[in-house]
């Protein structure tokens, strides 16, 4: 084969990079069958060059066809489901342990700390010495000095208190994997 | 008056549901393909068309192709052959085709 129909198969080899490699070794196969057809059929090398048309275009015909089917992927695409995997990457190490450590910890606190403070409080009632119960108690020493009953209603309220936060934590996990999982659907929608 | 901006609409609408039709009577190879349509000159279209365009049924599964070698010193040619995808493709196609023929029929009050 000529030079010029070489150099020409080469060029539109070289606008073909965006393909696989397979597919460009297929496509310029075929237009060189084409070439060699043409000239079996005594046409010039400046008649098969004019025929086909410059490199560029002919190589953006399959580039363009390509682009075109994949109209379903695109780089804006690309970024945004890199951007939602970093974000809920990095916020999900912080927020979900979190708040699967704070939930059922406050929950846990808010009930144990009435009953502990009831416990305290029928130990001085009914004098039954308990062992290490002055441990337990609220102490806010030098504010407010509370005897075992006022302990336990002030119990009362904190235990509450806690329990909601633990609850509050608890559902703030739920709308947060709800809220990813409803991304990831319109995402990969 | 540009008729050819319509013609060349026309072209492209049809040039696939032509090269099924040929390719659904013999396998064919590409400049086979292209010097048919050029007996035609409303189908005449170049290689920067027609080969992306084998291509692009290759890849949604109407067709299939092999290379074969030829004897008389003549290069090996990549022919294509329709699938079984690709006969219902134009079966629909052929159904869509007749229709609108029957609505412009209908229209011009034939």
């Amino acid at each position: 084969m000529e030079k010029v129909l070489n150099d020409y198969l080469e060029k539109v080899e070289k606008c073909l990079k965006p393909m696989p490699v397979s597919e460009r070794v297929d496509i310029v196969r075929e237009i060189k069958s084409e070439i060699l057809e043409l000239q079996s059929e005594n046409q010039t090398a400046g008649e098969i060059l004019e025929r086909l048309g410059t490199p560029r275009d002919l190589a953006k015909a399959y580039i363009g066809d390509l682009l075109e089917k994949d109209t379903k992927f695109s780089w804006n695409k690309v970024l945004t489901v890199c951007a939602f995997y970093s974000v809920v990457g990095f916020s999900g190490i912080f927020i979900i342990p979190s708040l699967l450590i704070i939930a059922p910890a406050f929950a846990a606190s808010g009930v144990l700390v009435p009953i502990l403070a009831a416990v305290k409080m029928a130990d001085y009632l009914f004098h039954l010495g308990i062992p290490y119960i002055d441990n337990i108690g609220i102490v806010l020493t030098g504010i407010i000095e509370l005897n075992p009953v006022g302990e336990f209603i002030a119990a009362l309220p904190i235990g509450i208190l806690l329990y909601l936060a633990g609850r509050g934590a608890w559902k703030l996990l739920v709308i947060y994997c709800q809220a990813v999982s409803r991304t990831h659907e319109k995402i990969a929608a | 008056m540009n008729i050819n901006e319509w013609k060349s609409q026309l072209k492209r609408g049809t040039l696939e549901f032509c090269i099924l039709l040929m390719i659904n009577k013999k396998p064919c190879y590409g400049y086979e393909i292209i010097n048919e349509l050029d007996t035609w000159p409303i189908l005449a279209a170049k290689e920067s068309t027609i080969y992306p365009l084998l291509r692009r049924l290759l890849k949604d599964g109407f067709l299939s192709s092999f290379w074969q070698e030829t004897t008389e010193g003549l290069p090996a040619r990549k022919y294509y052959t329709i699938t079984a995808e690709g006969k219902a493709y134009l079966a629909a196609m052929s159904e869509e085709w007749n229709n609108l023929l029957t609505a412009i029929a209908g229209i011009r009050g034939e």
